[in-house]
């Protein structure tokens, strides 16, 4: 990333992600607040307010999850002052409760919220159709299909958000959030940031029984006069063809569908409506585009969202409109999709030759059969595989002791216990959940139930899984992953960190404070890297006859090289001792780290360039083989 | 006509780095680009892509099969994993460097006869779909350039050898200077060096390059 084009004063051209464009955009709406919980697809979002931080006069935080950050964003728009938030598709599950409420209570100054689903689950646990949100809470939805149209869109939104008095969702996907193009930069025009008086604003944001009926009423009001107004929205574009066949589509999809006509041969001679208000939907706009059609091609990713509602409006105005979608089985409902898969859609929806992808793809693959996959690992140096191996040692003395075990998993960075060669976990479901489950399980099974969770997933969500155990007596063994940073999203600050957004000193809360003041008896912590002395302590939790928490702490490697960097401290790495070692495969048997691989005589050898010089191979060494590089002075 | 280039490599070879030079090289030029770009879950040492789309006529952030121009990939075995993306007779522009993923090793010791896949059987294979193969020792070069995380910046040198990759020298050197860290400027200078001249050497003698001053 370039910060300086986002910072740019100059309207010109510029190369930006489509989180950059979304940060740009806000800036240009003159954003006085934003606040964040790091999720991919969205997470350069955060990451890119608080480089810029130090520029502008904007408050900014991370916090501790996504309903805090959208209360955050809430608590500035009822003050009359625009704000912004983006979060991950399941992330606004957890915002939900928060969000079903402003549609009711509505906001004074812009309030935007960037949701980012996650179609291919390519780093998510599943593929939601955050769609849904929208109608549901009768909260109006722009989706944009570049990075242009993500800046564009996010500066409209907070003028919608402020004359309609209602928070605007901008839904994004990961090929959009994590596509780059030119962007044209506009107007960047700051005004100082001032401290309003609340009681000269003559507000009220409650809701409850009566209060929430009448609202109601209001909320359908503006959704009507919404709709009415997307009819003329410059984010519904149509191209009209000489032809009885149209295309309606939206995000992404649309850029794909114009790179399936191109591949068909088929540019310009498709009617196309590509919908940027997608709640409500510009319902007139839909029936002028389809009353002399014939065909309607509905490319759309995940659920038939678009496609359910056309054919409602089709019934009144074209009845005989053959709709093709994920209901005709043209397309799936399931994974993300490129420009062969919906050019295979359009080619058989129309009844034209395509000569498909599958030939390509197949005999591809037989030229790979060579190759070893490559899955997710632990970064050379992190702290979880240090805290892995001994957990693992610890268990195995345990199983043979006639101790068995369920292993609850948690979303982080150790999430990638379940990959290969790992490949270890009984379930791993979203933010906290492995305490939450571990509070059943522990009444249910014989097992002794391990429960895994890392420092941004604690303050997040385990809290009140880990009270209510306390509270119900429940017995368990919970390990706590505390490298410092919310490590996997890109090595944000969190509540374990000392630093908050923008780098600025922050107060840095005491996971095992918090454990003992709750009641939990049995809080020990101990070093990640300290293997050996780990997997006494992890037997103890095990044989606890309570619930027992251990905080594995180590900062993130990343996170700790780049402090290192910036000390001018070196990153000094082993190498193994061709002499001594008698490859007895230890360090590859247990530990799985990048930077080992065989030698030509099929001994370990270091990588000096991916060694992090964490020491733990050394430390597991049985006969001392690996040793420090010596640096010369 | 546009230029599709597939880029792909191992988490922390600076893959995100190389398509932000070459596409704020674009914007200074005017030329239209657009890219798609996966990272997910790969912090470090997992698989990463890059599809980067330069011209009018490109319009999804993802390359169709069958259609990149270019397949650029900073570490061997990757090259292999999106070869349905590359043109048949499209042009290869590998790295010789080899790094092999720890379920490979940890096959290796387990399963008797297995062994590691080598340069070598991945070029054999490569050639079944194009004879346009070209293999850089780019950890060399950047060593020789005096920061060994200059590999993309090697490649990105190859890169700008060639006829079909039209964008502006000028501009992508001075986009170098300023999306790497000051202190690296110079390294970084000399590793694009390093890279056109060695793509002189070797790829200039398969496909179309520019003249050297």
């Amino acid at each position: 990333m370039v910060l300086k084009d986002v910072l740019s004063k100059e309207k010109k051209a510029a190369f930006m992600l489509g989180n950059e464009a979304i940060v740009r955009g806000a800036l240009e709406a003159d954003v006085k607040v934003a606040a964040f919980y790091p999720g991919a697809p969205t997470s350069e979002v955060l990451d890119t307010f608080s480089d810029a931080l130090g520029n502008f006069d904007y408050q900014m935080e991370i916090t501790t999850n996504e309903k805090v950050a959208l209360e955050v964003c809430a608590g500035a728009a009822f003050a009359g002052v625009r704000s912004l938030t983006a979060m991950k598709s399941v992330g606004t599950n957890v915002a939900s409760d928060t969000l079903f409420v402003l549609g009711y209570t509505g906001v004074k100054g812009g309030l935007v919220i960037v949701m980012a689903d996650d179609p291919h689950a390519h780093s998510s646990q599943s593929e939601q159709d955050g769609r849904f949100f929208a109608p549901n809470a009768y909260i109006p939805m722009l989706e944009p299909s570049s990075p242009q149209e993500a800046k564009d869109m996010v500066k409209k939104a907070f003028e919608i958000s402020e004359k309609h008095r209602v928070p605007v969702i901008i839904r994004t996907v990961t090929r959009v959030n994590h596509q780059s193009g030119i962007v044209q930069l506009g107007e960047l025009n700051r005004s100082e940031f001032k401290k309003v008086k609340w009681k000269e604003l003559n507000e009220e944001y409650t809701t409850l029984g009566s209060v929430a009926r009448r609202k109601k009423l209001k909320m359908l009001e503006r959704t009507a006069k919404l709709a009415e107004e997307f009819d003329e929205s410059e984010f519904n574009l149509t191209k009209q063809a000489d032809s009885d066949v149209g295309v309606i589509t939206s995000s992404v999809s649309y850029l794909h569908v114009l790179e399936a006509l191109r591949m068909l041969k088929l540019q310009n001679k498709v009617n196309i409506l590509k919908l940027g208000t997608t709640y409500p939907l510009p319902k007139n706009t839909i029936k002028t585009f389809i009353k002399n059609l014939k065909k309607v091609i509905v490319v759309e990713e995940l659920s038939p969202y678009l496609e359910k509602e056309l054919c409602a409006i089709a019934k009144d105005v074209n009845p005989d409109l053959a709709v093709f979608g994920k209901n005709s089985g043209v397309f799936s409902e399931a994974w993300e999709y490129n420009p062969n898969i919906v050019a295979r859609g359009i080619a058989s929806a129309m009844g034209v030759e395509y000569a498909g992808h599958e030939a390509i793809v197949e005999e591809a693959g037989k030229f790979k059969e060579v190759i070893p996959d490559r899955y997710p690992t632990f970064c050379a140096g992190c702290p979880h595989r240090g805290t892995f191996v001994a957990l693992n040692q610890a268990l195995k003395i345990q199983v043979a002791k006639g101790q068995e075990h369920y292993f609850s998993n948690d979303i982080g960075c150790y999430s990638m216990w379940i990959f290969p060669p790992i490949s270890r976990g009984d379930s791993s479901l979203c933010m906290g959940a492995s305490v939450g489950v571990a509070n059943g399980l522990s009444h249910v099974i014989e097992e002794r139930v391990v429960a895994v969770v890392g420092d941004s997933t604690f303050f997040h969500a385990a809290i009140p899984a880990l009270i209510n155990a306390v509270h119900n007596g429940n017995k368990f063994t919970m390990l706590i992953l505390d490298n410092s940073v919310t490590a996997m999203t890109g090595q944000q600050f969190n509540p374990s960190t000392e630093f908050i957004a923008g780098g600025r000193q922050g107060k840095k809360i005491s996971i095992e404070n918090i454990c003992k003041a709750i009641g939990v008896e049995f809080v020990e912590i101990v070093d990640s890297y300290d293997v050996k002395g780990n997997v006494e302590v992890f037997r103890k939790a095990l044989d606890y006859d309570g619930l027992a928490v251990v905080v594995s702490r180590r900062e993130c490697a990343l996170y700790g090289d780049r402090n290192k960097r910036r000390r001018g401290e070196k990153i000094v790495p082993f190498y193994v001792d061709k002499e001594m070692c008698k490859r007895p495969y230890v360090c590859l048997r247990t530990f799985y780290c990048p930077a080992y691989e065989l030698d030509e005589d099929r001994q370990p050898r270091i990588s000096p360039e991916l060694c992090d010089g964490c020491s733990v191979c050394a430390r597991l060494c049985p006969i001392k083989s690996v040793k420090r590089t010596e640096v010369k002075a | 006509m546009s230029l599709n280039i597939f880029i792909c490599g191992v988490g922390g070879q600076g893959l995100v780095l190389l398509t932000t030079v070459i596409g704020n090289a674009c914007a200074k030029s005017g030329a239209k680009v657009v890219t798609g770009e996966m990272y997910g879950l790969s912090q470090r040492s997992g698989a990463v892509s890059v599809h980067l789309r330069i011209g009018e006529d490109a319009f999804s952030p993802l390359i169709p099969y069958g259609e990149a121009d270019i397949l650029l990939s900073l570490e061997a075995i990757e090259t292999l994993r999106y070869l349905e993306y590359l043109k048949k007779d499209g042009v290869v522009l590998m790295n010789k460097r080899v790094m092999h993923p720890p379920i490979e090793t940890s096959k290796i010791i387990t399963e008797k006869g297995s062994k590691y896949v080598t340069l070598e059987d991945i070029v054999a294979k490569l050639r079944g779909w194009t004879q346009n193969i070209a293999v850089v020792d780019a950890l060399k070069l950047a060593k020789e350039s005096g920061n060994v995380r200059t590999e993309n910046t090697v490649f990105l040198g190859c890169l700008s050898a060639l006829e079909a990759f039209k964008v502006d020298e000028k501009a992508i050197r001075e986009s170098i200077s300023e999306a790497v860290p000051k202190k690296t400027v110079d390294q970084n200078l000399k590793a694009f060096d390093l890279g056109k001249e060695s793509a002189h050497g070797s790829l200039c003698t398969l496909v179309p390059c520019r003249p050297l001053p």
